[in-house]
C-alpha cells in the first residue's frame, strides 16, 4: 500500500474511477463487518467461509481472516465424515492456490497450507512438491516457498539425494541461485557427514555441542567436488555473489550460514533476498549466531588477573556474559567468598569482562601466598591463579596463538587444501585483478594459511579493495584495523611483553580489547579512531596511553581504569570540558596532554579542568 | 523508482508531515481501509517518522492512545486494528511505540503472546519484544533501529533529528 501515483485522466474517467472505488470498500466494508459480527458470535458456518473467501481472495494478507477460516473448518470437521473432510481440505488447497496468485509472498497463505497439509486425512506431498516447483520456477529465491518446500520434504520423506539433485538442475541452469546453493549446504552434510573428530583427552566436553554442530562437516572427497564446482560458478561469473558465498561456506566447513558476514556486507542484493537480511538482522539483534559460531570455539574463562593493591579480581571470558546469571564463584585459598560482579563501564551490560572486589585486607600482605579460582557453574569450567609471595599482580590465560582465536573459521580446513584453493583464487585474480569477491576471498584464506606471514598483501589488497569498491571503503578500513589488532595481538605474545603497539596504521576502529586486559601501555597514535569506546575501560592494567594524531572527541572508555597514569591525546577532536568527565575517575592520571585540541579555546579552561581533575599536576594545553 | 531531471534533490519534510498528519482523517479512502490488517505497522511507521522530523504534536494523541488500549488482548497480545486477532508482529510495534512515544494509561500486560510462526523473522520481534518490556537476560534493544546498543555503540550510529 504505497502511495499512489497521480495519472492524468479527464474528469469523467476521474469521477468513474472514484464510484468504482467507492462500490469496492462499501462491499469490503460490509463483508467485512458481517466477517466479524459472525466471528464475535461464536458462528462456524458455510457463510462464514463463503464471507472470508470473499475477503480473503483479493485481500490475502488479512490474517485474522484465516484464523477465523481454521476455526470454521475445525468445527465443520466435527460435523463431517472423513472422506468430506478429505475434499474440504483439498477445495481449501485448491482457494489458497489461488490466493498465492494474487500475493506470492503472503504469509498468511503459506502457513495456511502448512496447516491444511496437518488436517488432511490424506495428504498428497507430491502435489505440493510439485506446487513447490512451480512457485520456485516462477521466483526461485521465494523464501516462504523454499520453507515450505523443506516442510513438505520433512513429511513426505523425500530423500536427501533427490533434493540434491533439485539444487543440481536448479544450479546448472542458472549459477545466480543463492537459495539453491543455501539449500545444498543444508543437505550436503545430511548426505555427505564428516564423522565428528575425538576430544583431546583433557578437556571435557562442552554441554553447548550437540550433535547438530558437528553434522555441519562435510567429509572431504565431497568438499573437493564442491569445490570444483564453485569454481566452475565463479570463474564463468566472478561478479556473482551466489557462488562465493557457498565457496565461502565450503572452506569454513558450514560452522553457520552467517560466518559469511564479511560476504554479507559486501553483498548488493540483500534486499532481493530477504532471509540474507534476516540473517544479518537476527545475528545483530539476537547474537544468537554468535553464540552459534563461537560454540565452536569452548565457552571458558580467557583470562584472570589478581591486583594486590586494588585488592580486585578481573575475569575475561570468552564470550560476552552477564555475570550475574552464569552462576559464578570465587574460591580464596578454599573459601568461597560473597563477591559482587561489576562490568567495566554502565553501558556494557553484557561484556567478555567482569570485576570485583576482594574483602578489604584478604590479599593485601605481600608475604603471603594465596589461590584463587574462578568457577563458572552455568558451564561447569573454572580457572586457577596463583599470587605468590612478593608480587604484586598475577594472571592466568591462555595465549590467542593456543586458542587459535584469530585464525578465522576456514582455518578448520586442512592447510594443504586451503594453499590449492588460494592458489585457484590467485589465478582468477589474474584474470579480475577487480573482483571484490576474489580479493576478499583471498585476504581471509591468507588470515586462515598464516596471518602475520600475509600481513603485507592482506594490506596491499584492502587498498585495491577500497578502490574498486569505494561505497564500502569504511567497512574495509574497519575489517583492516580488526586484522591489524589481531596481528599485533599475535606479536606481543611472541614478544612476551604487555605493550600493544599500533600506530600510522590507518586504523578507524578498535576490538578485541578484551584481550588486552594485562596491557600497561598503549601506542594508537597516528590513525584516524574517532573514539575510544566503553570497551576500552576493560584495560584493567593500563598506565600510559598514546593516542596523538587522531580524531576522537568521545573519550568515554576512559573510566575508572585504576593504574592509568599518563594520557596523551595531542591533535585530536576535543571539545568541550565534559568530553574529559570519565577521565575523573581514573584516580592515577597524573600527566595529562591536550595540545592541539579545539577545547582549549574553551573559556577559562585550565581552571576547569584544575577543578574537575585535581590530582593531574603536569596539564599540557 | 527511478531519478528523473524533475525528481527533487532536497527532502520535502513539510509536504511528507503534512501527507502522515492527514492520512488517517481519510476513514473512507479505499487503499486506507484495505490496510487495515497492518495498521498497527502504518502507526508505528508514521509515529517514529514524525518524531524524526519533530512534528509528532500534529499526531491525534487521544485518537491513537484509544485506538492501540482498542487493540489489546487479554492475552498480553495486541493486533494490528481494532477486531482482529493479536499478533507478535504488531506487539514488538506496540513495545517499540511504548518505549519510545506513548505513555499509556492504564494497564499494558508485559506479556508477550507466542505466535505460531516459526521463522526468523517472528523470533526477531519475539526477542526484540521481551527486551523492549525490559527482560534483564536480554540484551537491550534500540527502538529506533531495532538492534542491540551494544552493536550501534560500536559502530557510532545515533539516530539523527532531521529539521
Amino acid at each position: 500500500m504505497h502511495g499512489r501515483v497521480k495519472i492524468k485522466s479527464t474528469a469523467q474517467q476521474e469521477e468513474e474511477k472514484r464510484k468504482e472505488k467507492e462500490k469496492k470498500l462499501k462491499a469490503f466494508v460490509s463483508a467485512r463487518d458481517a466477517v466479524l459480527k459472525k466471528r464475535s458470535a461464536g458462528e462456524h458456518d458455510e457463510e462464514a467461509l463463503q464471507l472470508t473467501r470473499q475477503l480473503l481472495s483479493s485481500n490475502p494478507d488479512f490474517a485474522t481472516l484465516w484464523n477465523y477460516r481454521r476455526e470454521v473448518l475445525l468445527h465443520l470437521e466435527t460435523l463431517r465424515e472423513k472422506d468430506e473432510v478429505q475434499k474440504l481440505y483439498e477445495s481449501e488447497l485448491h482457494f489458497i492456490e489461488a490466493c498465492l496468485k494474487v500475493n506470492p509472498k503472503s504469509y498468511g497463505c503459506w502457513h495456511h497450507r502448512t496447516w491444511v497439509n496437518t488436517r488432511l486425512p490424506q495428504p498428497d506431498w507430491t502435489r505440493e512438491l510439485g506446487l513447490c516447483d512451480r512457485c520456485l520456477s516462477l521466483d526461485e529465491r521465494n523464501f516462504h516457498c523454499w520453507d515450505y518446500r523443506r516442510v513438505v520434504v520433512k513429511a513426505s520423506g523425500v530423500s536427501v539425494e533427490q533434493e540434491l539433485q533439485f539444487t543440481d538442475r536448479l544450479i546448472g541452469s542458472n549459477f545466480s541461485n543463492y537459495s539453491s546453493w543455501h539449500y545444498r549446504s543444508t543437505l550436503l552434510p545430511q548426505l555427505h557427514p564428516q564423522p565428528a573428530p575425538d576430544s583431546a583427552p583433557n578437556t571435557s566436553p562442552s554441554p553447548t555441542t550437540s550433535p547438530q554442530f558437528h553434522s555441519h562437516r562435510v567429509c572431504e572427497e565431497q568438499l573437493l567436488k564442491e569445490y570444483e564446482l564453485s569454481h566452475n560458478a565463479f570463474f564463468t561469473d566472478p561478479n556473482d555473489q551466489s557462488a562465493w558465498f557457498y565457496y565461502r561456506w565450503l572452506l569454513g566447513r558450514g560452522v553457520c550460514v552467517c560466518v559469511c558476514l564479511e560476504l554479507l556486507c559486501i553483498c548488493e542484493d540483500t534486499s532481493a533476498h530477504p532471509m540474507l537480511c534476516v540473517c544479518v538482522c537476527v545475528y545483530v539483534c539476537v547474537c544468537v549466531c554468535v553464540c552459534v559460531c563461537v560454540a565452536e570455539r569452548e565457552e571458558m574463562i580467557s583470562c584472570v588477573y589478581v591486583s594486590r593493591e586494588g585488592e580486585r579480581v578481573s575475569v575475561a571470558f570468552s564470550k560476552p556474559v552477564h555475570a550475574q546469571s552464569e552462576g559464578l564463584m570465587l574460591v580464596l585459598d578454599g573459601q568461597p567468598q560473597q563477591v559482587e560482579w561489576r562490568s567495566t563501564h554502565p553501558r556494557l551490560r553484557h561484556s567478555p569482562v567482569w570485576l570485583c572486589d576482594l574483602p578489604p585486607g584478604s590479599i593485601s600482605d605481600m608475604s603471603n601466598e594465596h589461590n584463587l579460582t574462578i568457577h563458572w557453574t552455568e558451564k561447569h569450567t573454572h580457572r586457577d591463579c596463583a599470587l605468590y609471595t612478593g608480587c604484586a599482580e598475577s594472571w592466568c590465560r591462555d595465549s590467542a596463538t593456543n586458542l587459535e582465536l584469530f585464525r578465522s573459521e576456514l582455518s578448520v580446513e586442512k592447510s594443504s587444501v586451503l594453499q590449492a584453493e588460494l592458489q585457484s583464487c590467485n589465478q582468477l585474480l589474474e584474470l579480475e585483478p577487480q573482483n571484490k569477491w576474489c580479493l576478499l576471498t583471498i585476504i581471509l584464506l591468507m588470515r586462515a594459511l598464516d596471518p602475520l606471514g600475509h600481513e603485507k598483501e592482506t594490506l596491499a589488497h584492502f587498498q585495491t579493495l577500497k578502490e574498486v569498491d569505494p561505497m564500502r571503503s569504511t567497512y574495509y578500513s574497519d575489517l583492516c584495523s580488526k586484522f591489524l589488532i589481531e596481528n599485533t595481538i599475535l606479536k606481543m605474545e611472541y614478544a612476551e611483553v604487555r605493550v600493544f603497539s599500533l600506530s600510522n596504521k590507518n586504523l578507524t576502529t578498535l576490538c578485541h580489547l578484551d584481550q588486552l586486559l594485562f596491557v600497561t601501555h598503549i601506542n594508537l597514535s597516528s590513525n584516524q579512531l574517532l573514539r575510544l569506546p566503553p570497551h576500552f575501560a576493560m584495560l584493567q592494567c593500563l598506565e600510559v596511553l598514546e593516542a596523538d594524531d587522531n580524531a576522537i572527541e568521545n573519550l568515554e572508555g576512559l573510566y575508572h581504569l585504576p593504574k592509568l597514569e599518563e594520557v596523551s591525546l595531542r591533535n585530536n577532536q576535543i571539545c568541550k570540558l565534559s568530553d574529559l568527565e570519565s577521565l575523573a575517575s581514573c584516580t592515577k592520571l597524573t600527566r595529562l596532554d591536550l595540545r592541539g585540541n579545539p577545547v582549549h579555546r574553551t573559556a577559562h579552561i585550565e581552571s576547569e579542568l584544575s577543578q574537575l581533575l585535581p590530582r593531574v599536576t603536569a596539564l599540557s594545553l | 523508482m527511478t531519478a528523473t531531471l524533475f525528481s527533487p534533490n532536497t527532502l520535502l519534510l513539510d509536504k511528507h508531515a503534512d501527507y502522515i498528519a492527514a492520512y488517517g482523517s481519510k476513514k473512507d479512502d479505499y487503499e486506507y481501509t484495505l490496510s487495515e490488517y497492518l495498521r498497527m505497522s502504518g502507526i508505528y511507521w508514521g509515529l517514529t517518522v514524525m518524531d524524526l522530523m519533530g512534528q509528532l504534536s500534529r499526531m491525534n494523541r487521544e485518537e491513537i492512545i484509544e485506538f492501540i488500549k482498542s487493540c489489546q488482548h487479554d492475552c498480553g497480545g495486541i493486533s494490528a486494528s481494532t477486531g482482529h486477532d493479536p499478533h507478535l508482529l504488531y506487539t514488538l510495534r506496540l513495545a517499540i511505540l511504548y518505549t519510545e512515544l506513548i505513555i499509556l494509561c492504564g494497564t499494558f500486560l508485559p506479556v508477550l503472546y507466542i505466535s505460531i510462526q516459526v521463522d526468523p523473522f517472528h523470533t526477531l520481534f519475539g526477542v526484540a519484544g521481551l527486551s523492549l518490556l525490559g527482560d534483564e537476560q536480554i540484551k537491550p534493544v534500540n527502538p529506533v533501529f531495532c538492534m542491540p546498543e551494544d552493536v550501534l555503540q560500536r559502530i557510532g550510529l545515533q539516530p539523527d533529528l532531521l529539521n
